[in-house]
């Protein structure tokens, strides 16, 4: 056992470091925190063009489409970089797409986007949930009507986060509504400039849009077909399994400011950080972060040993989201009735952040799978016990 | 990062596995309980023979100087059958200190017959107080004419009744009292006159003891590393002793899945398997989502103890997370196997005894806690 980087991958993360460093300017983390840390705005788009030049978008990628062939642990590691730098971080075409297209894309499709996507070059917005299929994605409805050479689309998604800003929907639609359930679905990607797609903002308690997207009669050419049709489901599930983790490291960077703050705020004669309730819960978190280290790290290792993680990756979310909660009401007590002012009020502390994270950290618990769904997929998967 | 074990440590923890399967049934831990001496001697040649008691010792003092991880291994299955006897006390709480402190000829003497298992050793550190703090270590010991007369009483003395020897922190410097200078460890032959032991009923039958020191006479020769300089590596042993423990609840979580899983997926109520009901399934879910992180933070302190550099932060984590996590999943067990786990003839039980004595050994959660904040800074 080993639970240090090697030399290799310290160096390399050094230079990303000091890249972050000096190209985070504070329009740009302005711009990436009303996004959410979505990718897509017009800043992160140039900060992330220049930070993919170095090929460490996607560097666990191979070399011909524009990876570095590195390894999925340093991947990891640069991703923890980023959320701890609250640089753009949540990336649809470069994380969840592009492995798809890698696994199970034509060549064809392989040459168009890989690239460009690796580049940084285009994003694309998950386009999954429908108003009646949220933990439930194969009771979606959207229908991709085969019309010989292309597919008229009609339906309706939402919670769509990327929409507003991403260039191409990574859209799952019905290809086949008479199949049986799973086999009907088809993944493809879709011109968001596209004729007769309306978006429509919602906006969160974050402050930060998401959409719903409708489409009306909406032509996609069959080229845009990924992989297989009706194979969707499949591949939606896969995608999932390899894909999945959660860097926890922009909590961090929150935790660590209120770590600073209770050490430099006297209450009654003496630092908060020398009251022994607020020692123990602030190292609570420590030891919470050092455990989710671990889990999100096996889930690199278990990729590098050219094996796709399963329970583990449910177990990372599920653990890393519930300890963001966690973080999230802990920093709120610690700054006690400063904790609930906003950015720009008199006497907030903080700048408003813990406030805000306090309202972010509602959502993680829910997207991309529930907690309650994550603790179903360890039980089932990670101890075999039957779902019926 | 590599969270796989070494073909050779694979070995290891087989053989471990593979005759505690055969020798320490849960009947003989429920007969061990109620027995005087609290162990089998047979049982302790056979782990002597597979060289168990000398994977700390170094080569030099005849052992096979491996490491803390291995050594993990070990008492991870030997917390995986709810194994009693004098290991822990010997090996971890007597041997290390002698291994940090001893001159040359101390560890000569004690180390090459540890490791061989025919030197069985103890610590004698808490007392009335029952902290793991400097203030806590009143007994005197006073130099009198080359010997030192150690007075006062020790609690919670593991396996006293058959040590060989007792490690007995005692205070050296009485006008330093409640400061970490002035301690001393001495090495004290268990049949020395002026010692008294009397047995402590505890809760999972394992044997703990008062030892009462009268008077008792230990030649200057017998101090342990440097008079009055003992705190720092009492520190480091209750440390150990901290990752140790949590290696062996890491076996016993992984028991109690097992005791527990199986049955989930075989009990029937309201005409279908309990397993299937998704309240047991989120139990069985937080089980492992505790028995994962339980393994790798034990891992982790374990494998760090190795590296030579400092691992404060990790055991102190280390023993904080695996205290409250343990005892969360062995309840969780309670809850899901239902009033069959409540049943004595059921080995839950045994588990769930040694989980409420293991999160207090060696500090608790919320000592440990304390100290990762100051590791922290705060």
């Amino acid at each position: 056992m080993d639970f240090e980087f090697s030399k290799e991958e310290n160096e390399l993360l050094a230079e990303v470091r000091a890249f972050l460093k000096k190209e985070t300017t504070p329009k740009l983390l302005e711009e990436t925190a009303k996004l959410g840390l979505i990718y897509g705005g017009p800043l992160g788009r140039e900060f992330i063009h220049k930070f993919a030049a170095n090929g460490w978008l996607t560097l666990n990628w191979p070399e011909e489409h524009g990876g570095l062939g590195k390894s999925a642990m340093l991947n990891f590691a640069v991703r923890e970089e980023m959320a701890y730098a609250r640089v753009p971080l949540i990336f649809v075409a470069a994380h969840m797409a592009g492995p798809t297209i890698m696994h199970f894309g034509s060549e064809e499709m392989k040459k168009e986007w890989l690239t460009p996507i690796a580049r940084g070059e285009v994003e694309f917005a998950l386009g999954y949930t429908e108003p009646q299929a949220g933990s439930d994605l194969s009771a979606i409805e959207i229908l991709a009507e085969d019309r010989g050479d292309h597919f008229l689309l009609n339906g309706q998604k939402t919670f769509n986060t990327h929409s507003h800003v991403a260039d191409y929907h990574w859209l799952a639609a019905i290809t086949d509504p008479d199949a049986k359930r799973y086999h009907g679905m088809s993944m493809m990607i879709v011109d968001l400039k596209s004729p007769g797609i309306t978006i429509r903002p919602l906006i969160t308690m974050a402050g930060w849009q998401t959409n719903e997207v409708f489409y009306d009669d909406v032509i996609v050419p069959k080229k845009a077909l990924v992989g297989e049709k009706n194979q969707g489901f499949y591949y939606l599930m896969a995608a999932l399994d390899y894909e999945r983790m959660f860097p926890l490291a922009a909590y961090q960077v929150v935790y660590d400011r209120v770590v600073e703050y209770a050490k430099e705020t006297m209450v009654e004669g003496r630092p908060l950080s020398k009251n022994l309730l607020v020692r123990q819960k602030l190292a609570q978190l420590a030891i919470a972060f050092e455990a989710n280290k671990l889990l999100y790290y096996r889930l690199a290792f278990i990729l590098d040993s050219g094996q796709i993680p399963n329970y583990q990756s449910s177990m990372q979310k599920l653990f890393a989201t519930e300890t963001a909660q966690q973080v999230a009401n802990t920093c709120m007590e610690v700054l006690g009735l400063y904790g609930q002012l906003k950015k720009g009020s008199k006497w907030a502390a903080l700048e408003g952040e813990v406030e805000h994270l306090c309202r972010t950290s509602v959502v993680e618990t829910i997207y991309a799978g529930t907690s309650e769904v994550q603790r179903n997929i360890i039980a089932q998967r990670g101890l075999k016990l039957p779902a019926k | 990062m590599d969270f796989n074990l070494s073909s050779e440590q694979n070995i290891l923890k087989e053989a471990a596995h593979k005759l505690l399967a055969k020798e320490c049934t849960s009947e003989f831990v429920r007969k061990m309980a109620e027995d005087e001496n609290g162990y089998s001697p047979a049982l302790w040649e056979k782990m002597a023979e597979l060289g168990w008691m000398s994977l700390l010792v170094p080569e030099s003092y005849g052992g096979s100087g491996v490491n803390f991880f291995d050594l993990s291994l070990i008492l991870t299955e030997m917390g995986y059958y709810a194994m009693p006897g004098p290991f822990f006390a010997t090996v971890i709480l007597g041997g290390i200190p002698v291994l940090e402190a001893g001159s040359e000829k101390q560890k000569a003497d004690i180390l090459g017959e540890l490791a061989v298992g025919k030197r069985l050793l103890t610590l004698a550190l808490n007392e009335q107080d029952g902290t793991y703090s400097p203030k806590g270590i009143n007994l005197s010991a006073v130099l009198k004419e080359g010997q030192y007369i150690l007075n006062g009483k020790k609690l919670f003395v593991q396996d006293a009744h058959v040590a060989d020897t007792i490690i007995c922190a005692a205070r050296t410097d009485r006008f330093k009292s409640g400061e970490p200078e002035g301690i001393s460890l001495f090495i004290v032959d268990a049949d020395k006159p002026g010692l008294v032991i009397e047995p402590l009923d505890t809760m999972a039958g394992d044997k703990q003891f008062e030892v009462a020191f009268n008077s008792v006479a230990i030649s200057e020769d017998n101090i342990l590393g440097e008079p009055g300089k003992a705190w720092p590596v009492i520190e480091k042993v209750m440390l150990m002793a901290a990752v140790a423990k949590c290696a062996e609840m890491k076996g016993g979580a992984r028991k109690v899945m097992d005791l527990a899983i199986p049955y989930v997926k075989g009990r029937q109520q309201f005409g279908r398997v309990v397993g299937t009901f998704q309240a047991v399934q989120h139990h069985c879910a937080n089980m492992l989502t505790l028995a994962d992180t339980i393994n790798f933070m034990t891992d982790q302190a374990a494998w760090k103890i190795d590296t030579g550099l400092s691992f404060e932060k990790e055991a102190a984590m280390c023993k904080a997370w695996v205290s409250d996590s343990y005892r969360t999943l062995v309840g969780l067990g309670h809850q899901i196997i239902g009033g069959l786990g409540f049943m004595e003839e059921y080995d839950l039980q045994l588990y769930f005894k040694r989980a409420r004595e293991a999160v207090m050994m060696f500090g608790s959660a919320d000592f440990h806690r304390e100290l990762v904040a100051r590791e922290i800074g705060l």
